[in-house]
């Protein structure tokens, strides 16, 4: 299996640096304009936290054009004088090869954490090749628990405006926090630190083939992690900036990746999420202070419009996917609402779409991709709701309108737990009270704070 | 007169006691083995209905939407379609049976025609369900591509490619059966060409405007790099 994860160069490459401590990764598919910024960062933060350490900054290149690897292998990263840094003990590699196996992320992960395990390093950590806000202290907020604090995995947590990341703060944070018990703020983050045992683990999953491969790889990471008991904590790293990405791309098809891929893995660990009720808080490392955030503006109406028209013309569908007493909500919902300033989507109410739609896509295999693709427009109904209530907020308010919404999330899973045992549940707005269970995340001298 | 009378009348009766005598026998015996057949028929029914659960292909019908297709309410178990299969079976060869007892030409003919039909039959209604099911998932992926992709009028365009795809069906069907084979044939002709003709017609001279706006809002919204739409906002 190794000889097809790896080319002929990284072999050789291994061959000749034969030992690491820390190897870092980055993916790379045509990021010539920011994987330079991305290399610096990396190095500069392996000479300043790590100088004692032997560290390789490894680019898993998935067939770029605009001379991405290039790029990598001429980043000027000798500005230690300005960046007052340490000597490393030991040279810093920098290595770039193209991936093999199926395009995707995930594939090029595969070959990072490949030759971080031949070459024995004790920590790796994988950083997005676009990013514009990364700095060195990135690369030890990643590595510094998992080499001095026996962490298996470390989760990035990011200061993000409220109106981003709507995908992880209405679907992917709230069920992957209620099915498996650990409030992992940023599970699909795309930044995380790794021990070697969680990287065997990954490594010995049969996954490298599948969609985990192409795009589902940051919360599979994720889950992984939590779901099979590896100790896990959360590491503070500021703002997350990207480079701008394709403003056309499909918001469909994002979120059909995205929910198919917590979808799968709640039928991959049915036995596990099963079990638990409520979560505990993951330790939270790194120095939490405000930044500067670029604006984001939503266009509420536009989003009404779509959940209107939703409502309208994919009946149909929605019925395969929702109860009927969700289902009739929605559409009165849908007919009430002329104007947007009285529309509300519940938190239990959308707990309930979520939910109902994981059992029919458990359910309808062969209509997956439909039904998925069908969620946008209550998606986009459940963000216009979510902005209408929050508009005045602060920051910090909003946050405890998701905690909100997580709880309602919590409070539902015995419902989650029937909807997938085929039974036909009753749904109470009451519904159960989360009992939280003890905190088993060991504190220790690097933590500074629980969120 | 009287005699010519008698003897007709006569001649009538020997006709009629001849073919009651040489039939009757038989539609008796066609009775019975079809009123056996109804029986037994019944029996199976009810003995299925008990012993046989199908969980298996209840799963595999609900899994491929076949079960919905069916049946809309989604009540359709594998058990009711096992019993009642089996109870039209036998009541179809029980009446086969049946007819076989006359032992004339004529419903030999009849008995090896419909025997020799059977599997045709079978195969046919086999496209047909084939092709319902292929053009229920392919109206439902045209409808959610359409919707997400803001086309006009998804529905319509969804109802449009279940009629194309379920009438093909029905072509291949008829063909297989060599029932109306040039009929359907032409009628799909006519149905296609009609549909693309109305289609060029609609893009070309009413719907111009309407795809030069979409065409020009989608460009606006690559160009300006909208922010709603761009990807890490959501993720």
């Amino acid at each position: 299996m190794e000889d097809n994860v790896l080319p002929a160069e990284a072999e050789r490459a291994l061959a000749a640096i034969k030992q690491a401590d820390i190897v870092i990764g980055i993916p790379s598919f045509n990021n010539a304009r920011t994987i330079d910024h991305v290399v610096k960062a990396c190095y500069a933060g392996l000479s300043k936290y790590f100088p004692q350490l032997r560290g390789v900054v490894i680019n898993s290149d998935g067939g770029s054009t605009d001379d991405t690897r290039e790029a990598v292998l001429s980043a000027k990263v000798d500005d230690h004088s300005l960046m007052l840094l340490s000597t490393p003990l030991y040279p810093l590699h920098r290595l770039s090869f193209p991936y093999h196996g199926i395009p995707g992320k995930g594939s090029a992960f595969r070959m990072v954490f490949e030759m971080a395990r031949r070459l024995g390093a004790s920590a790796c950590a994988v950083v997005d090749s676009d990013l514009r806000s990364i700095t060195p202290e990135w690369i030890d907020l990643l590595l510094r628990p998992i080499l001095f604090a026996k962490y298996d995995f470390v989760a990035p947590y990011y200061h993000r405006h409220k109106y981003d990341g709507t995908i992880t703060n209405s679907i992917v944070y709230p069920l992957t926090r209620t099915l498996y018990g650990a409030q992992v703020r940023q599970p699909i983050g795309g930044d995380f630190g790794v021990s070697p045992a969680v990287m065997k683990c990954y490594l010995g999953k049969d996954v490298w083939e599948t969609d985990v491969a192409r795009f589902g790889i940051d919360i599979w990471m994720t889950t992984v992690a939590v779901a099979e008991g590896f100790r896990v904590c959360q590491s503070f790293l500021g703002a997350k900036l990207h480079d701008a990405k394709d403003p056309g791309a499909d918001l469909s098809a994002m979120l059909q990746q995205v929910v198919s891929s917590v979808f799968d893995l709640m039928h991959v660990y049915e036995s596990v999420w099963q079990r638990g009720r409520g979560s505990s808080a993951v330790p939270l490392f790194g120095f939490r202070f405000d930044v500067g955030l670029d604006p984001i503006h939503v266009d509420v109406d536009r989003m009404l419009t779509q959940f209107r028209r939703g409502a309208a013309e994919l009946g149909d569908i929605w019925d395969i996917c929702l109860l009927p007493d969700t289902l009739s909500e929605i559409r009165k919902l849908a007919s009430d609402s002329n104007s947007h300033r009285g529309f509300h989507i519940d938190d239990t109410l959308w707990a309930r779409v979520v939910m109902e739609f994981s059992r029919a896509y458990r359910t309808n295999p062969i209509l997956r991709s439909q039904l998925v693709r069908s969620l946008t427009p209550l998606y986009l109904g459940r963000v216009a709701s979510f902005v209408i209530q929050t508009e005045n907020l602060a920051s910090s308010e909003v946050e405890d309108r998701i905690e909100g919404l997580c709880l309602a999330f919590e409070r539902l899973k015995p419902y989650l737990v029937s909807l997938w045992s085929g039974e036909r549940p009753q749904h109470t707005d009451a519904g159960e009270t989360a009992t939280p269970e003890p905190d088993s995340g060991g504190k220790n001298a690097l933590e500074v704070g629980n969120v | 007169m009287s005699e010519t009378l008698t003897l007709i009348l006569q001649g009538v009766v020997d006709r009629l006691h001849l073919q009651a005598t040489t039939y009757l026998p038989s539609l008796i015996a066609a009775g019975i083995v079809i009123l056996g057949a109804l029986v037994i028929a019944t029996v199976a029914r009810r003995i299925l209905y008990r012993i046989f659960k199908g969980a298996a292909i209840d799963r595999f019908m609900r899994r491929t939407g076949l079960a919905h297709l069916i049946d809309p309410s989604g009540r359709l178990r594998a058990t009711r379609i096992t019993a009642e299969a089996a109870y039209w079976s036998i009541l179809t060869v029980g009446v086969l049976a049946g007819l076989s007892v006359f032992g004339t030409d004529l419903t030999a003919h009849l008995i090896q025609s419909f025997v020799f039909l059977i599997p045709r039959l079978v195969i046919a209604g086999l496209i047909i369900l084939a092709g319902a099911w292929l053009s229920h998932y392919l109206a439902r992926c045209a409808l959610v591509w359409a919707f997400n992709e803001n086309l006009p009028y998804p529905r319509r365009l969804a109802v449009g490619v279940r009629t194309m795809v379920f009438f093909v069906a029905i072509v291949v069907a008829s063909d297989h059966l060599n029932f109306a084979r040039d009929v359907f044939l032409t009628a799909f002709i006519i149905f296609v060409g009609g549909f693309v003709l109305a289609v060029s017609l609609a893009v070309g001279i009413g719907a111009s405007g309407r795809i030069k706006g979409y065409l020009g809002e989608k460009e606006k919204r690559i160009e300006d790099r909208e922010p709603v739409r761009s990807l890490w906002h959501h993720l």
